[in-house]
């Protein structure tokens, strides 16, 4: 019954969280924390950094940890496979209607639209990063190096991400 | 064909740190430079609707991206791909370092990564600002909604909601003129 509630819950978090990651962290912890009393504050507070801090999406990272607490590995993998179910499905949809209807005026005139709302998208989570991650003179100073390297350099995003790791846990 | 997709999303998805957005500049340069599997012109759409569904954006850009290639398998393959790392390294977190989070080595490392990550939302943003036909006349939209969600709090679905709404009627008017 609860690897069923589960499932359930995680679709529900999947189907109403729009904007990425962090938007969906918010819709967890009403969920998990607020109406089913799966885990305390303190406990999603640890999931959240946990999840921003091992590779992946934050909300698939977040399911696949929830899950494992609440019901081993079978609870992580339904709980994972929760949040992404409605995104197959309706994203289905809209890739197959796109390239449907891709050259149909009115549809291009909707992309183009979004396109210009998915920049905006993009710096308003640029903005709520920011805050975070550059604080103190060290990450100011790796934030520019790196603005530099993709930048002017064009270096590839892999490297750099490992580059910065070890420059983080040589001098951090 | 499928390996390739499959492992690409892998390196992608174990790449992603904090969040979707700095996934987005790997996923284009991955998908649209070195495979050249689809358009940028498709990527920006693919970005746009990926953002406007529900979900996590990376895995409604996997899913995208994978079907453009190869319909159904592609989608499969790449969604996998997208989230293997993940479910591998929560699981061996759980289940191995309980306490993985206070590590001072892991601290010392993201203190590096969260700036590097901002850098590489930042670059690609005013990139993409150029390709996506910002010009003096419309680039209060992007610029308000940024302000909106950003610092107001505001839920990107109304934004979304109204931009469809907004594209549709203005289409409707000149289907009519």
């Amino acid at each position: 019954m609860i690897y069923l509630q589960m499932f359930w819950t995680f679709m529900k978090i999947g189907l109403f969280s729009f904007g990425g990651g962090y938007a969906i962290l918010a819709m967890i912890r009403q969920e998990v924390v607020v109406n089913n009393a799966w885990l305390t504050q303190a406990q999603f507070v640890d999931v959240v950094a946990i999840s921003q801090m091992t590779p992946g999406p934050i909300a698939i990272n977040a399911a696949t940890f929830i899950g494992y607490q609440k019901g081993g590995i079978g609870g992580s993998l339904l709980c994972t496979l929760g949040v992404i179910f409605p995104s197959l499905i309706i994203m289905l949809l809209v890739t197959v209607s796109y390239l449907k209807l891709k050259n149909q005026p009115w549809f291009k005139n909707i992309f183009g639209k979004l396109r210009l709302l998915s920049l905006g998208l993009i710096a308003a989570a640029l903005i709520m990063v920011f805050g975070d991650a550059v604080q103190d003179i060290f990450s100011i100073i790796v934030f520019l190096l790196c603005l530099v390297a993709t930048w002017r350099f064009k270096l590839n995003p892999f490297t750099m991400l490992i580059a910065a790791a070890i420059f983080g846990m040589v001098l951090g | 064909m499928l390996l390739t997709l499959f492992l690409t999303f892998v390196k992608i998805g174990a790449f992603t740190i904090g969040g979707a957005y700095a996934m987005i500049p790997l996923i284009k340069r991955e998908v649209c430079q070195v495979h050249k599997w689809i358009s940028e012109e498709e990527f920006m759409d693919g970005l746009a609707a990926a953002q406007s569904c529900p979900g996590p954006i990376s895995v409604n850009l996997s899913i995208y991206v994978g079907y453009h290639i190869c319909k159904g398998k592609g989608m499969a393959v790449a969604l996998l791909g997208c989230i293997l790392p993940s479910i591998i390294s929560i699981l061996m977190v759980a289940m191995l370092f309980n306490r993985f989070a206070d590590t001072l080595l892991v601290h010392k490392a993201f203190h590096a990564l969260r700036p590097a990550v901002v850098a590489l939302i930042a670059v690609p943003l005013v990139q993409m600002s150029l390709k996506a036909g910002i010009n003096l006349m419309n680039f209060w939209f992007p610029l308000s909604a940024a302000v909106l969600v950003g610092f107001m709090g505001v839920s990107p679905v109304y934004l979304i909601l109204l931009t469809i709404a907004f594209a549709v009627l203005q289409s409707l008017r000149k289907g009519k003129a």
